[in-house]
């Protein structure tokens, strides 16, 4: 029976190929869409379970998600830097860091924030150290640089007709565990570092009308203030942006994480609260006036629930696919058995049973469908795994493509059914009379 | 080796005025040999589909050593014609990229009856029709040796009855006679009842026994019908 089949599939091999293939390419559809979709949502929900509240100017929740969680540029609208020493303060905080964007190193986002931050943010370094200094930083799993190499930053992209900051070249000192987020791709420094390239945090000399806490003197900023003297040389000759009022800054200055004083504004706040009760709380407190406080969890959620119905149109879309190729592919087989009648008549006239019949039919049919959604599964996977590959390699973002086991479910639905569907011409061939099938 | 008794038998198809094929009584003893010749469209083939079970008689009786082939279900048919009948046709109906060796054993293995000693029967046969070349592609081969190939696969699995309808039309006089000869003489040998269907007059010479249908009746029968 093996031997017969297989003979017959060579026979008609282009025709088996393409049953094949389009069972393979309608399977793939469906497969790709469902891993990606489930890709999407566990590597940003993964993405985002380190940032527990984030606080920032009132605005868009959206973005001011996709903004800190996945670092995609954006101009964020800014707050006080009082939420950050208020929050710092506040008992039912356990931590909180700011972060700040803006510089670039070729396409890998500058971030500017604390140890805290960088030391919860992944599971410790691979290799050096956290930065310590002003001059120093440390880079996501992603970044493709070697220890102890030079960053200087760029403000924008060299897209946007960015230019180089000159005042601070940030040297590598480490390497930050991998944390499948778009973090990885990212350069963190000390956010000092980035308020003094901008010349932000200090007293008045930035004209910041809307600065806040005069009375207390920037002590922070105050002690960065000598580094004018010890400007790395050669960089001051390259200055051409006065227009920014940069300041030189001093590289080996420890850093300082303490906010006592005026601090500049800020896109955003990363907050881990001490309690359920508390997040709640202080996300009540932060959302009103001029900050925004999001879960980041939530704010997701929303997000899949729109994608979810872009999920359910394109699963819709496949399946329809699939439907079709299905109804095409009977009516084929169907044609071609009426076109094989002589054969299967002659098959039972010399001796071969009808259930014979039956199961050759069935079995050459289903064995090609078959073959079909196995090809489909792992071409679909192919599929998925190649796209979550190059949003990583753009974005740094990781999406995890994989089968889940309600897949299995899916998968015996879709064999039980084609194996039903088969069932079908292999039925006609049983029922066909073998005398009528042998005349003219 | 099983006698025939067909007994009332007609056959009508839709939009056919007379009956494609009436016989009131005919008798073929265990091991007889018979020719029935007849004009195109004279039944001859309705005759070997209802002998052989493949069309389903509706009126009248046929007995192949007992057996009354109509009581019997479609499967159960199958299953007797298997064991019982070795057919030939005009069109060998071969299977093509199968070798000879396994398109003669292709309807024993289907019904799962092919053993060792199933296999070293078909391959003496292919020596007893004049093939040296079991594994060859039978799409690969003569129309003399595809006939023979059917020959052979008609009577492996030794069956009682061996029906050919047209063994030799479609083949040269050479060949014709050769697969004429073979099947008479394996019929002999193997003592198997056999009716032939011809319109070949070389091969009909070689049987004592013929009748002639005319308009689905038996018009003619030649030498020692009734037994
Ligand atoms: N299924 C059918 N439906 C209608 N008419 C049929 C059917 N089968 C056979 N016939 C008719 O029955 C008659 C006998 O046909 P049959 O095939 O038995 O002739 P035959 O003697 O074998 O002819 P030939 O020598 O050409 O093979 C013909 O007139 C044919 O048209
Ligand atoms: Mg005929």
């Amino acid at each position: 029976m093996i031997r017969f089949i297989l003979a017959d599939l060579n026979r008609f091999r282009l025709g088996a190929f393409f049953i094949a293939a389009i069972v393979a390419l309608a399977v793939a559809l469906g497969v790709a869409v469902t891993l990606q979709e489930r890709a999407l949502r566990l590597g940003s929900a993964r993405a985002a379970e380190k940032f527990d509240l984030i606080v920032g100017a009132a605005g868009s929740e959206t973005q001011l998600v996709l903004s800190s969680v996945f670092l995609q540029p954006s101009a964020l609208p800014l707050m006080t830097g009082k939420v950050l020493s208020d929050l710092e303060a506040d008992p039912r905080v356990a931590w909180a860091a700011p972060i700040g964007f803006g510089d670039f190193f070729g396409t890998s986002p500058i971030v500017g924030t604390t140890t805290t931050l960088v030391k919860n943010l992944s599971a410790g370094v691979s290799e050096g150290a956290i930065f310590a200094r002003e001059g120093e930083a440390v880079i996501g799993a992603d970044v493709k640089l070697p220890m102890g190499s030079t960053v200087k930053p760029m403000h924008g992209t060299l897209g946007e007709g960015g230019h180089t900051h000159t005042e601070l070249a940030y040297t590598v000192v480490g390497r930050l565990k991998p944390t499948g987020s778009a973090w990885d791709k990212a350069i963190l420094v000390p956010i000092r570092a980035v308020w003094d390239i901008h010349g932000l945090g200090h007293h008045h000399d930035d004209g910041d009308a809307d600065e806040h806490d005069h009375d207390h003197a920037a002590a922070g900023a105050d002690a960065a203030k000598p580094a004018d003297a010890k400007e790395p040389a050669g960089h001051d000759d390259h200055d051409g942006h006065d227009e920014h009022e940069h300041h030189a800054i001093d590289p080996n200055q420890a850093i300082n994480e303490q906010w006592q004083g005026e601090l500049p504004d800020l896109p955003a706040v990363v907050v881990k609260p001490k309690s359920i009760a508390d997040a709640y709380k202080l996300r009540q407190q932060y959302r009103k006036d001029a900050t925004l406080a999001v879960f980041p969890g939530e704010v997701l959620t929303t997000l899949y629930a729109t994608l979810g119905d872009v999920k359910q149109v394109l699963s819709a879309v496949a399946a329809g696919a699939q439907l079709l190729v299905g109804a095409a592919l009977i009516l084929v087989i169907v044609m071609h058995i009426g076109q094989r009648r002589k054969q299967i008549g002659a098959l039972r006239a010399f001796g071969a049973p009808r259930e014979a019949v039956f199961g050759i039919v069935w079995l050459e049919l289903f064995g090609l469908v078959a073959t079909g959604i196995m090809a489909g599964l792992v071409l679909g996977y192919l599929a998925a795994r190649v796209i979550a590959a190059r949003l990583a390699a753009d974005s740094g973002f990781h999406m995890p493509v994989g089968f889940a086991p309600e897949d299995m479910t899916s998968i015996s639905i879709l064999l039980i059914a084609s194996a039903l569907l088969c069932a079908l011409p292999a039925i006609i061939a049983y029922r066909q009379p073998p005398a009528s099938a042998l005349r003219g | 080796m099983l006698d025939l008794s067909i007994e009332a038998v007609e056959v009508t198809f839709p939009g056919l005025a007379t009956p494609a094929l009436s016989i009131d009584s005919f008798h073929l003893p265990a091991g007889g040999h018979l020719a029935v010749t007849g004009a195109s469209g004279s039944g001859k083939s309705t005759l070997v589909n209802i002998l052989t079970g493949l069309e389903r008689l509706k009126k009248g009786t046929i007995r192949w050593g007992g057996t009354d082939i109509a009581s019997l279900s479609e499967s159960r048919r199958d299953r007797w014609r298997g064991e019982t009948i070795g057919l030939v046709m005009q069109d060998f109906h071969l299977f093509e990229g199968l070798s000879a060796l396994d398109n003669i054993l292709l309807p024993a293995r289907l019904a799962r009856v092919a053993n060792a000693a199933t296999v070293e029967r078909a391959r003496e046969l292919l020596t007893i029709v004049g093939l040296s070349r079991p594994e060859q592609k039978v799409e690969t081969m003569s129309r003399g040796e595809m006939q023979r190939v059917a020959v052979a696969r008609a009577i492996v699995r030794k069956p009682a009855v061996i029906i050919a309808d047209e063994p030799t039309a479609s083949l040269d006089s050479e060949s014709g006679a050769q697969v004429a000869e073979l099947i008479v003489t394996l019929a002999e040998r193997e003592g198997s009842t056999l009716m032939v269907v011809s319109h070949d007059p070389a091969l009909i010479e070689r049987f004592d026994n013929r009748i002639r249908l005319v308009g689905g009746r038996i018009a003619q029968a030649d030498a020692q019908v009734a037994a």
